[in-house]
């Protein structure tokens, strides 16, 4: 009864990890496109610093009707645009954060279904190419964890962000890079290695 | 936006466009040329600007450098240095600045010419214009308007070019250069909407497919 139940899971954990991979590289491609545009809401909100900061009328350029409004408008408008590009950026983050929640949950739920044809023996039992099954599963919880909550706090400070709130863009891009957690990153690239034989034997 | 739209012979026979209508179209591919044109100079313009501002910010470090302490022969030969380069950027601008000037004339002339097809349309129909329109729905004049819009636009933009291009060079305040940058790059006075009246303008005309 074990080893069906065993083999069951090894399957269902393959596809897990499978999962996990494809979704892992989505992760970090569409975070990297999310730096440039960090950057342009960076610039954006230093340009609508200056302008707050200078007196037109004192300037050469007092000559120009509305030009404060008008710039101001050009670089709210800018602005805009930046926050709906990463609002799709989000989006994407999203799918893949989803992806790989519910095949940690579809997984979970596996376990739990098979649970009591599975002694402690067959749930810790492991060898050089196979991590055991109790292993494995955590590490799985561990990278969902991770996911869940780089999307919570990124989406987070993303939702606060308006156009026209100025310190708030100022302060962006400097906390969005902070939310960077290479060490669980890098957790999970190990955990990929260490299954590297395990998802490749049938 | 795509490249520039050539008036080739095969242009002129399509659908035997004549008179009006022909000068109307190739005037409309003649607004796009311009404004592509216009968007080149204003990237070149724009690092430019940039330049000049980094290289006065990197003179007057200097000059706090050197009167913080006595300063060394060496130094005032770099100080000189940087200012013939300063120079050279400087009329690099000019120069894309007058390229701009040239641009907006020949808008202008692309307003004249609209108005001239207006004129002879109220000569041959009176005040009440054609019956039927000359291309899907728009009236002559509309394209008047359209040509006075952006024409106007285009000028307060080359005027405000003009001040950043006098002014740049002599400003200290980094704020002010910021702003400098700021206008020059986002153009306060060309709207947004600006390039849909021209995509507009070439959907009546025909250059864009319905």
């Amino acid at each position: 009864m074990s080893t069906l139940a065993v083999a069951t899971l090894h399957q269902a954990l393959r596809k897990s990890f499978a999962t996990l991979e494809s979704n892992q590289k989505v992760w970090k491609s569409v975070l990297a496109e999310c730096s440039p545009l960090m950057v342009s809401l960076g610039n954006l909100a230093e340009q609508s610093r200056a302008l707050s900061n200078v007196q037109i009328s004192n300037t050469p350029l007092r000559g120009f009707p509305d030009l404060e409004e008008r710039l101001r408008f050009k670089l709210l408008e800018a602005t805009d645009i930046v926050l709906g590009k990463l609002n799709e950026k989000m989006s994407s983050l999203q799918s893949a954060r989803d992806a790989i929640s519910n095949q940690v949950a579809s997984i979970l739920h596996l376990y739990e279904q098979n649970a009591h044809s599975l002694d402690l023996l067959a749930v810790t039992e492991r060898s050089t190419t196979t991590p055991s099954v109790a292993d494995m599963l955590e590490w799985l919880q561990d990278a969902e964890r991770h996911y869940r909550q780089q999307f919570l706090r990124r989406k987070t400070l993303l939702q606060t962000l308006r156009a026209d709130d100025l310190s708030l863009l100022e302060s962006a891009p400097q906390r969005w890079n902070s939310l960077e957690s290479p060490s669980a990153e890098d957790h999970i690239t190990d955990t990929l290695c260490k299954v590297a034989f395990f998802v490749e034997s049938q | 936006m795509e490249g520039d739209i050539s008036v080739t012979s095969a242009n002129r026979k399509s659908a035997a466009i004549t008179g009006s209508a022909r000068k109307i179209k190739d005037n409309a591919a003649d607004w796009h040329n311009m404004m592509l044109r216009w968007d080149r100079l204003n990237e070149d313009g724009f690092m430019a600007v940039e330049s000049i501002i980094n290289m006065r910010r990197a003179q007057s470090d200097q000059l706090l450098l050197n009167n913080s302490s006595s300063p060394p022969p060496s130094s005032s030969s770099q100080h000189v240095g940087g200012a013939s380069e300063l120079q050279d950027k400087c009329l690099k601008l000019q120069e894309i600045v007058d390229k701009m000037a040239a641009v907006v004339t020949k808008m202008a002339r692309l307003m004249t010419s609209q108005r001239g097809v207006e004129d002879l349309e109220a000569f041959q129909f009176g005040a009440e214009g054609r019956k039927t329109p000359l291309f899907h729905s728009w009236s002559t004049s509309e394209f008047g308007e359209i040509s006075q819009v952006l024409l106007d636009s285009f000028r307060q933009e080359l005027l405000l070019k003009q001040t950043i291009l006098q002014e740049v060079a002599h400003t200290v305040t980094s704020d002010l250069c910021m702003v400098f940058l700021s206008c020059w790059l986002h153009q306060p006075f060309i709207p947004t909407q600006s390039r849909l009246r021209l995509e507009a303008l070439l959907l009546e005309t025909g250059h864009r497919p319905l």
